[in-house]
């Protein structure tokens, strides 16, 4: 049975005014699909190696590591640079110009000379030149309270306390991960015919993973730098459930706007994954999986910690309601209907993380049909103008598909609340208020909602003259209405491409943009530093890179409990 | 510099942007200059040539229409680029072969006109048929022809000079283009005159570029990328204290 045989059931799915509200989306959470967790079974299943091909760092882990990745396809070279930072130079900002690591994955050899340009630019990050052989170009800050713990530590010869990375689950953060010819690299062009990395973002998800391994190489180093005689190694289990954090702020928000064909692919295939899991009849093997399932994620929310308030509360929240769903399945019959009536009843009493979570641990009860739909994650993004299409039917298509955006007012100030922008510095994004701060004239146009409002109303204008006009006669007479107008034709066709909120509105909350990308992206331990800035944690709980290869090939069960690392909980060691 | 080809179309979106361009005509003519430039003609240096020009025209003027009817538009560019939105006249043409089975428009007053084929592309990809001629000089006289099968990302282009130069004299600054819905009018650029061939593009001389681009980047004249950053930076909105903390952080990423 193919992905595709999913498509008859298109009517089943969720309608998009529930789906695509910001809100949910806000509350969503990593799953099966998520690309952290593709990427870690297409190693596993592939049997990808990863080799130190060089470790040149000195006494205070400074310097350069060279790692050669082979997959079954190609081969591969992760460069990463190790260099001083003034604790005033530290910052997660895209306007830092120096950080604590730098590094790139590179498709095929590095040569001395490339090396050379490499050690060059690299560390420039954006200010540099970069060679068009490298994927993807990265840099990362350390955690300093966790790095300094974990060097002592180990050096002492014991191992840190798992609550560490509990609190702050990783060494390493990185605050921006570029791919697709950003400062010269290759294109995704390149990828898309290349089987290891043809999905969306899986060449910066490897990126991330060796930094993962990296990060233990290096505390290990310097443990073994500082006391030779005592040091020790970091227990598996702890290299299991160290992550790489990830600090993302309003720079990722312009993405889920401009590639609204990416997200529809995101949304719709969960969405398909849900509709196949909920339609699934429910076995007790099932529900007791489900059960299971549900226990470690209470456990795991549990010890989240955040500072944000709203975020502890919501996770508060999260916690109670699991409490209630797991009691609930434990009195409710495995009845065929079983996951129909649990959606029922979460949607009327749980909240809308607990929602969502529900129905990521459904998707994760049925692997094999659903994973195969990671390979329909990507597309071409072309908006398509339609040109003969009557300028009637263009308002008739907005009237029928895009009704939340003419709910906008444009009279009403709330409505108009925010403006984005670039900033001169380094082109970081950033939110202004309106009414009291200058650049509006140059804001980046994210509102969809007001723009297809606008276009509304100059389309109806134009039928009142013309009524029998086409769409190109309408843009000769508003010719800045071209990209509105071909994203309304080309998005009109499906359902889950536009989020369905004013991005102007002064109860927007950016907050719920990140989130929306991070949890396709498979981040979890969401850690709101404010309304437009999060810290994340990616890989935490995954596999490592010598537990992927295995000489006993592609064992279902092996795979199965290799991709079981989903709401990871802090792990108890032996003999402590 | 070699520049990736996101890296010349993204520049160029805000470049275009910061001239004045209306969002979805910065994108396209951002697509035409990179789309040339991968497939080796020449984009970034027709963009050169013209930018001057670009630069003092209105992008908000719109392309006038001096006849049309179910089949035949003519449309006065009014000297712009065919950068700018005389692409609209492209979508006229189109429009008209959608519902009439074939469609011819004459584009006038307009230069750069090379960069047309990388706004043809697109209406190829749609499923048209497109064939466009335009006389680039006079003496000697050069002539262009581009052909788009339906669906296929890449034309036949062939580029001749002819030393028998008609008594009729009028200068030619447009473009013709027929487009057709459902037949390949021009399969291949045949011809039984004898042709000083100045240049002749098969599709796959222009796929293997597109093919060589990707590996290798593009090579872009380090003073146009300087000017493109320059007018891309209009864009910028000057920071304040106010500015830098409403990005977001919190007061230390020491942790």
């Amino acid at each position: 049975m193919s992905a595709h045989q999913l498509d008859s059931t298109d009517y089943r799915l969720r309608p998009a005014h529930q789906v695509m509200q910001l809100k949910r989306l806000g509350s969503l959470h990593a799953s099966r699909l998520s690309f952290t967790r593709s990427l870690v079974r297409q190693m596993a299943r592939e049997d990808w190696t990863v080799k130190t091909v060089r470790f040149d760092l000195d006494s205070e882990g400074y310097g350069v590591v060279i790692y050669r990745l082979q997959t079954p396809h190609h081969r591969y070279h992760g460069v990463v640079f190790s260099q001083p930072l003034a604790p005033d130079e530290r910052s997660d900002r895209v306007i830092a110009e120096a950080w604590d690591v730098t590094f790139a994955l590179v498709e095929g050899d590095v040569e001395d000379s490339l090396l050379d340009q490499m050690a060059a630019n690299v560390p420039l990050q954006e200010a540099g030149r970069q060679h068009p052989r490298l994927l993807v170009l990265s840099r990362a800050n350390k955690s300093l309270r966790n790095f300094g713990h974990f060097v002592e530590a180990l050096a002492a010869g014991h191992q840190p306390d798992p609550a560490w990375l509990t609190a702050v689950g990783y060494l390493y953060r990185t605050t921006a991960v570029y791919g697709n010819g950003k400062f010269g690299i290759a294109d995704y062009a390149r990828l898309q015919k290349n089987p290891d990395f043809n999905r969306p973002f899986s060449a910066q998800m490897f990126a991330v993973y060796l930094l993962r391994h990296y990060s233990v190489a290096q505390v290990e180093h310097l443990a073994r730098e500082q006391s030779p005689e005592t040091a020790v190694s970091l227990a598996p289990e702890l290299q299991r459930y160290m992550g790489i954090g990830n600090s993302t702020g309003l720079g990722m928000a312009p993405f889920l706007i401009n590639h609204p064909q990416l997200i529809q692919q995101w949304v719709y295939g969960r969405e398909r994954a849900l509709d196949f899991a909920q339609h699934h009849a429910a076995t007790p093997q099932k529900r007791d999986q489900l059960l299971e399932l549900l226990k470690r994620a209470h456990q795991h929310f549990i010890e989240t910690r955040t500072e944000d308030a709203e975020q502890t509360q919501r996770n508060q929240e999260t916690v109670g309601f699991i409490a209630q769903v797991i009691d609930w399945l434990e009195r409710t019959q495995a009845t065929p209907n079983l996951w129909n009536e649990l959606q029922d009843w979460a949607e009327q009493y749980c909240s809308l993380e607990t929602q969502e979570l529900i129905n990521t641990l459904l998707i994760e009860l049925y692997p094999g049909l659903i994973d195969r739909m990671e390979d329909e994650l990507g597309c071409e993004e072309i908006l398509e103008l339609q040109p003969e299409m009557t300028a009637q039917q263009l308002k008739q298509l907005i009237e029928e598909r895009f009704a939340w955006a003419l709910e906008y007012e444009p009279d009403n100030p709330d409505h108009n609340y925010w403006f984005w922008y670039r900033s001169a510095e380094k082109e970081e994004p950033r939110l202004g208020v309106r009414s009291e701060e200058s650049g509006a004239e140059k804001e980046m146009q994210l509102a969809m909602g007001p723009r297809i409002s606008r276009t509304w109303l100059l389309l109806s204008d134009f039928l009142e003259r013309s009524p029998r006009g086409l769409v190109v006669e309408f843009l000769l007479a508003q010719p800045g209405q071209k990209e509105c107008v071909r994203r309304i034709q080309t998005m009109g066709a499906t359902p889950y491409g536009e989020i369905q909120a004013n991005l102007w509105h002064r109860d927007m909350k950016p907050m719920h943009l990140l989130r929306t990308k991070l949890s396709f992206f498979g981040a979890s331990r969401f850690d709101p530093k404010s309304d437009r800035w999060v810290r994340v944690t990616l890989f935490q709980g995954a596999p490592l890179f010598s537990e992927l290869f295995s000489t006993h090939g592609t064992d279902q069960a092996r795979l199965a409990m290799l991709d079981d690392w989903s709401f990871p909980v802090e792990p108890t060691l032996e003999g402590s | 510099m070699k520049v990736s080809f996101n890296e010349l179309q993204g520049m160029g979106r805000k470049a275009f942007m910061g001239i004045g361009f209306d969002e979805g005509d910065a994108i396209d003519a951002a697509e035409m200059v990179a789309w040339m430039e991968a497939h080796g003609l020449g984009g970034a240096k027709a963009l050169s040539r013209g930018l001057d020009y670009l630069l003092q025209e209105d992008p908000h003027e719109v392309p006038e229409i001096l006849y049309q009817d179910a089949d035949f538009s003519i449309i006065d560019a009014k000297n712009h680029s065919i950068l700018g939105n005389a692409s609209l006249g492209l979508e006229l043409g189109y429009a008209r072969a959608r519902a009439r089975g074939l469609s011819v428009t004459k584009i006038r007053n307009c230069h750069n006109r090379i960069l047309v084929i990388g706004y043809l592309s697109r209406l190829a990809r749609r499923g048209m048929n497109v064939t466009a001629f335009w006389r680039n000089a006079h003496d000697p006289l050069t002539e262009q022809v581009v052909g788009f099968k339906a669906r296929h990302p890449v034309p036949e282009i062939c580029v001749y000079s002819l030393t028998d130069v008609p008594d009729e004299t009028e200068k030619n600054n447009g473009i013709t283009l027929i487009m057709a819905n459902h037949v390949d009018m021009l399969p291949s650029l045949r011809s039984d005159y004898e042709l000083s061939n100045l240049m002749q593009q098969t599709e796959n001389d222009l796929q293997r570029q597109r093919n060589q681009a990707l590996i290798e980047g593009l090579e872009v004249d380090d003073q146009l990328w300087q000017t493109l950053k320059r007018l891309a930076s209009r864009l910028l909105v000057e920071a304040t204290a106010d500015s830098r903390s409403g990005a977001g952080p919190g007061a230390t990423d020491n942790d």
